[in-house]
């Protein structure tokens, strides 16, 4: 399979909506193929299947933000679409690019079908030697050499990404996850192409999927982290809506006392921090230790659950980032 | 061959246990005898004593290794597989040429003694707990050129390890279902890795190799680090975190020694394909800390691809193979990029080094090394406290891979292979006279290659410059720029008398026809035809009328005998002019002191550590050390807030300004120079307005002035230097009156003239216009009466009374600015490596400017405005100061070496800057005007 539309030699001239932007597709997808088998076990087999494992259809674009005042800006990535079985849950995002990006919540079984759109300006004109291509990257789960969402000169196959590569032109991007049983967990995805072949992601283009065992249990709020190397990047989730709500730096996270919410923790940058939320114990993930805080490394995950019991901040206590005030507050009422 | 000994051990129990499955009743029967007597004697039976004789050794490029028996050196050292239990027994003999030990943090060694070169002696290791370890050679960051290996100590019994199948399941692992494994060193920026087949045998693969596999293959990770921390990633691979149910993809190797050993079945769920292995911190990843793992389909051979070697294709190398050298960061004085076998090049290629392949080439510098194309360089910061980059200063036009950087300065290293033949020199943008260069020589052309043969021989640089001939006017002073930087015995030491540079006698293949000083050889001339012999100095007489109070100089390169790390304060008395006292602070092995700045009551001097994360304060009086304090990375200069005497502190390797409250010693802030989640501004030379309401930073990193308020607050960032990449402003002066900033750009030869209100930019001053960079003539390009050029310009402050901007210009000139018309007036001498500025009062009214040079020994002062008449176009230096010590020079250690030398940030005592000078004590005579410097 690959899964790259809108395949364009060199730089992109077309207009939007032009024949030559209708996407192309080299080979046929899973579904073509398993349409043309036609073979009635088979499908019924997908059928059952289905009642559990969600096909999930994401539309994401990148695009510049946060400019400081002084027109350095950053780069973000943006839901456009979200549908789950056909269902459209595209409101549960924020409908601007934020940082950190969409979280988006999969369960073990599920499969994705994610497209990348490049919306910073004047990235499909080719230029030697820098890729002006972003790319999705996501660890955790399953997929093939061409949804790795790495340039050519890592992957050896092509430059997977939208926008100019080094050796390849795409105005969209799709990549397949496959969320295979033993992928539970929270992961980050983030561009690996913008610029240089390490991507982007310190810039801006990072963002988490949260992959849920299957009848795993639920939480009141989930809080996805980033511990950036001057500030916490972060959003706040309503477990029953899962309504992403309070992006940006250092956010205050709030809780009703007596639930038990979710933290997401996820490094990104260079430095190495570490990590408390005072007041408070949890167990390091995959153990029966208690701890109260935690060494992590960039794109290093840690998941651990509370209840909510008292107000408390959270912070990063490594000297620079403590005196930088890498520090938030989780407001427990 | 310890790999034998160690799969016969295997062999001997698990062949028992195969034949149970395979044989008759009789072996069955033996065997069970067999288990009976091992149940028995349990402890005894499995605890096997192992022996290893290693040889800690020196490779082609020289970085150290250990040796297995009569095996090759390697690095990674030899991996060592025992079990728990077992006793390692190592006979450890030093090859080196300095004192090595045998660590392995986490297990007990018995008699963990130094081996002196020359000596073998004997360690006995405990495996007593199961667990992949480091071990190495405890040198003091000598370890990390290449004496460090993996101890892997399995269970005695039962699986080894566990992977996660592509359905989820867990699946354990005993060792005969390995298939193969490999261990990965992450050191510096740099993996060093080792195949280990099912068989045991051990293949090097070197520097970023790599590893393949075929999909389906059991293959065991051995992820290790000593030095700075790290994160391993591989891609679309997943494992689960020892001794826990979490299924993982990222791991931290903290600082120190780390390890993690994991199990994966290769492409399992995912396939074939070049899946990168990186850490993922953002400077290592930029630094190129990368590598592929190889998983072909069915059918393919899993063949690892080796990378860089020791033993390749570098300058001398003995073996047709990629090749690699290796570059120690370093806090040395010139040696800041050491080759790892700079030492030994410099003696090689002495008149004297009789039967050496390199006699008489008289390479004085250890920062050079030469490669064939296709192999590569390896960084590494092993010898330093600081946080640097790894940045291109020039390269052969056109050439791959350039120009190589990182957006943030930081610990760890660097690699980058080269293929375009020339030379390409790296510095540290901290630190920008760091420099290493390594020429890339295509062996078919004549003399080493300076440019791209296929390009005309011509050079680029980071400032946007492309295409320069190498035979150009500029191209030449920077190589001479490089070549007395980098080696101590081309600097001006006044107290010698006689000046020597020599350049070596390789012949260097330029562009076109010769330019400039270049004028012999045609084509190809040896270097040295650039020598200066014998020329004479003299220090030059103290200055007629003296100053008020002293002069601090930290000369950043003086050696003392008591410490390691070189640097001290010279204080200058301005009545005598002579040196009355060294402060090197041996008790804090005090790292490169490179500014300073006084408490309101000029009892404290306070005074950065600029290649380390510390800050002393230290009693000015006495000389002694009040306290030394932990700040952030690589901290450059400290200004007091006029209004409340705190204390404020750029911290160059990291993003923002930290603060001490007047009085206490303890950092309560860091003020961030940009706003959250933007590049790291990386501040320099700092400045604040005489009302203590604006600090000015020049952001080396981001390439603009920021203005940001007393109590943090970004006001303004003005890009400098016309948007040309890479300007590196690198230092701030203001008007006394607060209108006006001054930025030195280092790189694009100007200054930049701000608006100290709204930061808006006024004017650009450039101060190379009347220079030819190609044919090296001087002319009044700009008109304005004066021939005047101010080359890689540094501090430059303005004076007391804001009449003037003097300019310390690397390229060895002062250049005076008119505040009034903001134009060059004048153009004075300097010694090369011309750095530091700072205004003093003079006896009776007025102004000297101190300046100081790195790579001589003597302070230059200036007498902005001699007639005293407000117009200073008759600057003039009024004398010099030698910076050597005498017997009567007070002083808490002695001079060891380069006495003098390192000259950079300098402040006069008193403190005569309006703002400050208002709160300086009675105890100085300073004149009415001098004290109310702009009117009161």
């Amino acid at each position: 399979m690959l899964f790259q539309s809108n395949q364009l030699p060199g730089a992109l001239e077309h207009e939007e909506g032009s024949s030559a932007a209708q996407p192309v597709m080299n080979q046929p997808s899973l579904k073509q193929k398993l349409l043309r088998l036609g073979m009635g076990a088979m499908v019924s087999f997908l059928m059952v299947q289905s009642c559990f494992a969600a096909q999930h259809v994401i539309s994401l674009t990148a695009e510049e933000t946060r400019d400081d005042g002084f027109g350095n800006k950053l780069l973000a990535y943006k839901m456009v679409s979200h549908h789950i079985d056909g269902h459209n849950v595209t409101d549960r995002y924020s409908p601007d690019a934020t940082i950190p990006g969409p979280t988006i919540e999969l369960t073990e079984g599920d499969k994705v079908k994610i497209s990348i759109f490049n919306a910073i300006p004047n990235n499909n004109v080719a230029v030697a030697g820098i890729s002006k291509q972003v790319s999705i990257h996501v660890h955790g789960v399953h997929y093939n050499i061409l949804s790795d969402g790495t340039l050519k000169v890592i992957n050896q196959v092509d430059d997977e990404g939208a926008g100019a590569g080094l050796v390849q032109t795409y105005s969209v991007y799709e990549y397949e996850w496959d969320v295979a049983p033993g992928t539970a967990g929270t992961w980050a995805y983030h561009d690996h192409n913008f610029e240089t072949h390490n991507g982007s992601e310190h810039r801006g283009l990072f963002g988490a999927i949260i992959v849920n065992p299957v009848g795993g249990p639920t939480f009141a709020r989930e809080y996805v982290l980033y511990l950036g190397d001057d500030a916490f990047w972060g959003m706040e989730i309503v477990g029953h809506t899962k309504k992403q709500t309070k992006h940006g730096p250092n956010p205050t996270l709030s809780a009703k006392a007596g639930t038990r919410v979710r933290f997401h923790l996820i490094a990104l940058g260079t430095d190495i921090h570490t990590f408390r939320l005072n007041g408070y114990q949890w167990f390091d993930p995959g153990t029966n230790n208690l701890i109260s805080q935690v060494a992590i490394g960039p794109l290093e995950k840690h998941v651990f659950s509370v209840k909510a019991l008292q107000d408390a901040q959270y912070v990063d206590t490594n000297l620079t980032n403590r005196l930088l005030g890498m520090r938030g507050k989780f407001d427990v009422q | 061959m310890f790999n034998k000994i160690e799969n016969k051990h295997l062999i001997d129990k698990d062949s028992a246990m195969n034949n149970k499955n395979s044989s008759g009743t009789r072996k069955q029967a033996l065997m069970i005898l067999f288990f009976v007597a091992t149940f028995l004697t349990s402890a005894i039976a499995f605890a096997a004593v192992h022996s290893f004789n290693l040889t800690a050794t020196t490779l082609p490029n020289g970085q150290l290794a250990y040796a297995l028996g009569a095996n090759e050196a390697v690095i990674p050292g030899p991996a060592l597989f025992v079990k728990e239990g077992d006793t390692l027994k190592v006979s450890l003999k030093n090859d080196t040429s300095a004192a090595v030990s045998f660590k392995v943090p986490g297990l007990s060694v018995a008699n963990p003694a130094k081996v002196n070169p020359g000596q073998t002696k004997n360690f006995t290791v405990q495996a007593s707990k199961a667990g992949t370890y480091v071990y190495h050679g405890d040198m003091n960051g000598k370890e990390l050129l290449g004496l460090f290996g993996a101890l892997v100590v399995d269970k005695a019994t039962g699986p080894v390890d566990r992977y996660v199948e592509d359905n989820g399941k867990i699946v354990s692992v005993s060792r005969n279902n390995i298939d193969k494994q490999f261990v990965l060193f992450m050191v510096g920026s740099t993996f060093w890795g080792t195949e280990v087949a099912a068989d045991g045998t051990q293949k090097p693969l070197w520097a970023n190799p790599h590893p393949g596999a075929v999909e389906n293959d059991i293959v065991r990770f051995h992820i290790l680090s000593i030095g700075p921390g790290h994160t391993f990633h591989l891609h679309a691979h997943r494992w689960l975190k020892k001794d826990t149910q979490e299924v993982i993809d990222t791991k931290l190797l903290a600082e120190g020694t780390d390890t993690h050993s994991f199990t994966i079945k290769a492409g399992t769920g995912v396939g074939a394909g070049a899946w990168q292995y990186h850490c993922h911190l953002i400077a290592h990843m930029e630094a190129g800390m990368h590598g592929n793992f190889k998983v072909e389909a069915l059918g393919g051979t899993g063949t690892s691809v080796v990378g860089a070697s020791p033993y390749g294709r570098i300058l001398l190398g003995p073996k047709d193979e990629p090749g690699l050298v290796t570059f120690e960061v370093s806090d040395e004085p010139a040696s800041w990029f050491r080759s790892a076998r700079g030492d030994a090049i410099v003696e090689l290629s002495k008149p004297s080094a009789t039967g050496s392949p390199l006699q008489g080439a008289d390479i004085k510098t250890k920062s050079l090394d030469v490669i064939v194309p296709g192999s590569s360089v390896n960084f590494i910061m092993s010898d330093t406290n600081g946080v640097h980059t790894i940045s291109s200063l020039l390269w052969p036009s056109g050439a791959e891979h350039m120009p190589y950087d990182q957006s943030s300065a930081y610990r760890g290293g660097g690699f980058v292979t080269l293929h375009t033949p020339g030379l390409y020199v790296f510095t540290c943008k901290v630190h920008p006279y760091m420099f290493g260069a390594v020429i890339v020589d295509d062996p078919a052309t004549e003399g080493l290659d300076l440019g791209n043969p296929a390009r005309n021989f011509t050079i680029d640089l980071v400032t946007g410059i492309k295409d320069l001939p190498t035979s150009s006017d500029l191209a030449v002073r920077l190589l001479k720029t490089f070549f007395i930087a980098t080696a101590p015995d081309n600097w001006q030491d006044y107290s010698s008398g006689l000046w020597n540079v020599r350049f070596p006698t390789l012949p260097v293949r330029i562009s076109g026809a010769p330019f400039g000083n270049v004028q012999d050889g045609g084509l190809a001339a040896p270097l040295s035809i650039l020598n200066v012999n014998n020329q004479a100095l003299t220090v030059g007489a103290a200055p007629a009328t003296p100053g008020v109070g002293e002069v601090w100089v930290n000369t950043q390169f003086e050696k003392t005998a008591g410490k390691y790390k070189p640097g001290t304060s010279t204080v200058v008395d301005t009545t005598t002019w002579k040196v009355k006292r060294k402060v090197a602070l041996p008790q804090i092995n005090n790292n490169n002191p490179h500014n300073m700045w006084s408490s309101r009551d000029q009892s404290v001097i306070y005074q950065t550590q600029w290649f380390d994360n510390k800050f002393s304060m230290i009693d000015r009086e006495t000389g002694s050390l009040i306290k030394n304090i932990t700040v952030g990375y690589s901290p450059s200069h400290v200004v007091t807030l006029p209004t409340n005497d705190d204390i404020t502190i750029a911290v160059n390797g990291e993003n923002g300004v930290m603060v001490i409250p007047a009085g206490t010693t303890n950092v309560t802030k860091m003020m961030p120079t940009q706003a959250q989640g933007h590049i790291s501004a990386n501040p320099h030379g700092h400045w604040i307005s005489a009302d203590g309401k604006k600090i000015v930073t020049p952001n080396i990193n981001t390439d603009d002035i920021g203005i940001y308020g007393a109590n943090g607050g970004i006001q303004a960032r003005t890009p400098t230097g016309n948007n040309a990449p890479g300007a590196h402003p690198i230092a701030i002066g203001m008007m006394p009156d607060s209108s006006k900033i001054y930025a030195a750009n280092l790189l694009h030869h100007s200054m930049t003239v701000l608006n100290g209100n709204n930061g808006a930019l006024l004017k650009t001053i450039n101060l190379i216009a009347d220079y030819n960079p190609i044919d090296g003539t001087f002319a009044d390009n700009d008109a304005n009466g004066e021939i005047a050029v101010g080359v890689l310009p540094i501090q430059s402050p303005v004076s007391p009374d804001g009449k003037a901007v003097v300019v310390a210009a690397t390229g060895g000139q002062i250049v005076i600015i008119d505040t009034a018309t903001d134009e060059i007036v004048k153009m004075l001498p300097c010694d090369p490596g011309c750095h530091g500025a700072n205004f003093g009062a003079k006896a009776g009214g007025g102004y000297y400017a101190y300046v100081t040079t790195k790579f001589g020994n003597r302070l230059t002062v200036v007498d902005i405005d001699p007639d005293n008449n407000g117009n200073i176009s008759d600057a003039a230096i009024a004398g010099y100061v030698s910076l050597v010590d005498d017997v009567n020079t007070a002083k808490d250690d002695n001079v060891s070496g380069l006495p003098g030398f390192g000259g950079q940030g300098v402040l006069a005592v008193p403190n005569v800057y309006n703002g400050w000078v208002q709160n300086v004590p009675e105890i100085w005579a300073l004149t009415d005007k001098q004290r109310s410097p702009i009117g009161k």
